[in-house]
């Protein structure tokens, strides 16, 4: 069965797992064009044993017409770690076109032009997905002829294709690979700290809010004006803000706010009309977001000025006290407000009610003066 | 009321009646009220679709960033307009009142208070005497004032949030939240105050309409400015109609 020597752990292991397959079904062909259905392990060994026979030889390589020389070694090594493995997916479940030695002629000019043909292999078992990406940002920047622009294996790797999460840093460092400012802007932030440092499993990665495949343009109205939802999904969740001191008010806050109520109006109405209210992002940063107490933070106090005047560049050093900073109205930190609100709670209330009371005894004792000069 | 009750009787039927009319408001005066009642309405309807953009009237009404602006425009056109009136109104009466030509009627006094318990006492029938007024009663005076201040309120508030950033040059910044709170508050105050205590006195009780005319008749004269009507015709305010009240 073998011609060469492979892994002896990896052949021994799927063969010992099979043993009994492998008896019922030596018989079965190794053909497994179709990857739906997944096949008892036997042929699957021995489909792999068939390909590193002359894949798994380092040197093994052609040139492209482009120059490029393409490495054709695998490293036996990548079917223990590829997810694909245990679920019996084989070298042909995605190289369908192999049917045999030899093969057919590569007729791709360059290797990019290669990976975005092959990586039409994955939607036949992940359409979903597949048709996804169809609607992402990538996909337009492919299809506007940036043939960089990511396609699966770009991302989960091609024969070494791991489970794409674990550690949840994983993703952000993923995009990294080609955000490469971005991802140095969020490893710094309190989001990327937490999860780079501790694997946190609550602070979101590149995925949690730019979505998975479907990546949407963050630069456009509709988005910057879901932004303030998008950041809610968290930050309104008293449960998970309660884990780190954090208020679970500032969403509410923000939408009582001047911005808040403009962005409400502009979401409601003309979602993808650009509006220049200020979203989270516009003051506490985008991909760099900090701790309030972080000196390098937009938002802390020493730096609220400048970025106030990102907006308002008129402003005064009196104009960042003017924002209330998401906090409920307290005689601390907000003097006017707090005795403004005291005011219309007390005295204004007060005097309608005592008008309302007094109009209210006229009507009764005209009623009663008209009655008794009529009984007169 | 003193003696001589039920001296002066109806005006007869078979007598042809002259009218007497006693001047209350000045054609200026009767001005500044349109101008008022145009202003707060415009002020009202646009201020309220800003304060209520959520709703879903109002977003039908702000169909488009552009109606917003243009609603944000009135707004401020009409400010401008009842602060002019305002300080019109303000430079006038000082004006007046320092060359002795107008009357401080209009001032709150110590007698307004002893008015004000009366009425108390009458509307709980603890009494049936009813207080007998100036030129203006005390519920004329509460009107004026509160609406003084409520506009004071409103205009000082408006333009702090028209122009924050000039504002906060030399007050603390804290002033603009404050002033939003302020002017979106005291906007439904006001409201309240005019559909309760101004719909009722003027509307209600009685048509009042001489802030349109100009002028009160001799019954009206009598029975609600009884002392100024005294003052004016040398006459005494005896009314037959409000012989229950003796």
């Amino acid at each position: 069965m073998t011609r060469q020597g492979s892994p002896p752990h990896l052949a021994g292991l799927l063969l010992g797992l099979t043993l009994a397959r492998v008896v019922a079904l030596t018989a079965v062909s190794v053909a497994l064009a179709k990857p739906s259905s997944l096949q008892p392990s036997a042929p699957i060994a021995q489909s792999e044993e068939e390909c590193l026979s002359c894949h798994g030889d380092p040197e093994l390589a052609m040139t492209l017409p482009s120059g490029e020389r393409l490495s054709l070694y695998i490293d036996p090594a990548v079917f223990e770690i590829s997810v694909h493995t245990p679920l019996g997916i084989v070298c042909r479940s995605c190289h369908s076109e192999i049917l045999g030695y030899p093969h057919p002629d590569l007729d791709y000019a360059t290797h990019r032009e290669l990976s975005r043909a092959l990586y039409m292999a994955c939607q036949r078992c992940h359409s979903d997905n597949y048709d996804r990406t169809l609607d992402s940002m990538h996909a337009q920047a492919a299809a506007a002829g940036n043939l960089e622009a990511p396609i699966c294996s770009d991302c989960h790797a091609t024969h070494d294709i791991v489970p794409p999460d674990q550690p949840r840093a994983l993703v952000s460092q993923t995009c990294g690979q080609c955000h490469t400012r971005i991802f140095e802007a969020y490893a710094e932030s309190v989001h990327g700290t937490a999860l780079i440092a501790e694997d946190n499993p609550d602070v979101p990665v590149c995925t949690d809010c730019h979505g998975v495949h479907n990546i949407q343009d963050p630069r456009t109205a509709l988005f910057r004006v879901e932004t303030p939802e998008l950041c809610a999904g968290c930050h309104a969740d008293p449960q998970l803000m309660g884990r780190y001191n954090l208020s679970a008010d500032v969403y509410s806050l923000y939408s009582l706010s001047w911005h808040g109520v403009d962005v409400s109006v502009y979401r409601a109405n003309w979602p993808t009309i650009w509006h220049e209210s200020a979203v989270c992002t516009d003051c506490h940063g985008v991909h760099d977001i900090r701790r309030t107490g972080d000196p390098a933070s937009h938002v802390n106090p020493a730096n609220l000025l400048t970025t106030c005047r990102r907006c308002h560049p008129e402003a005064g050093p009196n104009w960042a006290g003017a924002w209330t900073g998401h906090n409920r109205v307290s005689l601390d930190r907000t003097p006017f407000v707090f005795y403004t609100q005291a005011f219309y709670a007390s005295f204004a209330p007060f005097v309608l009610w005592a008008s309302g009371i007094y109009v209210f005894l006229q009507i009764i004792r005209a009623t009663v003066a008209r009655v008794r000069r009529s009984l007169r | 009321m003193s003696a001589g009750s039920r001296s002066t009787p109806t005006t007869p039927v078979d007598q042809v009646r002259t009218e007497r009319t006693f001047p209350r408001f000045t054609r200026a005066q009767r001005w500044e009220h349109g101008l008022l009642i145009l202003t707060f309405l415009v002020l009202l309807l646009t201020g309220l679709v800003q304060k209520y953009r959520l709703t879903g009237l109002s977003q039908q009404i702000l169909s488009t960033p552009e109606r917003l602006e243009l609603i944000q425009t009135i707004h401020r056109l009409a400010a401008v307009v009842l602060t002019l009136e305002a300080l019109y109104h303000v430079g006038q009466g000082l004006a007046l009142l320092a060359r002795r030509r107008l009357s401080g009627a209009i001032f709150l006094s110590w007698q307004d208070i002893r008015d004000a318990v009366q009425m108390l006492r009458y509307l709980l029938f603890l009494t049936d005497r009813r207080p007998r007024y100036g030129k203006y009663s005390f519920e004329q005076k509460y009107t004026y004032w509160f609406m003084v201040f409520g506009l004071g309120i409103m205009i000082v508030t408006g333009f702090i949030l028209w122009f924050p950033i000039l504002f906060t040059r030399v007050f603390p910044g804290g002033i603009i939240p404050a002033a939003k709170l302020a002017h979106s508050t005291e906007a439904i105050v006001g409201l309240i105050f005019v559909v309760i205590w101004h719909v009722y006195h003027v509307h209600a009780e009685r048509l009042n309409l001489s802030i349109f005319t100009g002028r009160l008749n001799e019954d009206e004269m009598r029975t609600y400015h009884a002392l100024e009507y005294e003052r004016l015709s040398q006459q005494p305010s005896e009314d037959p109609e409000r012989g229950e009240a003796e």
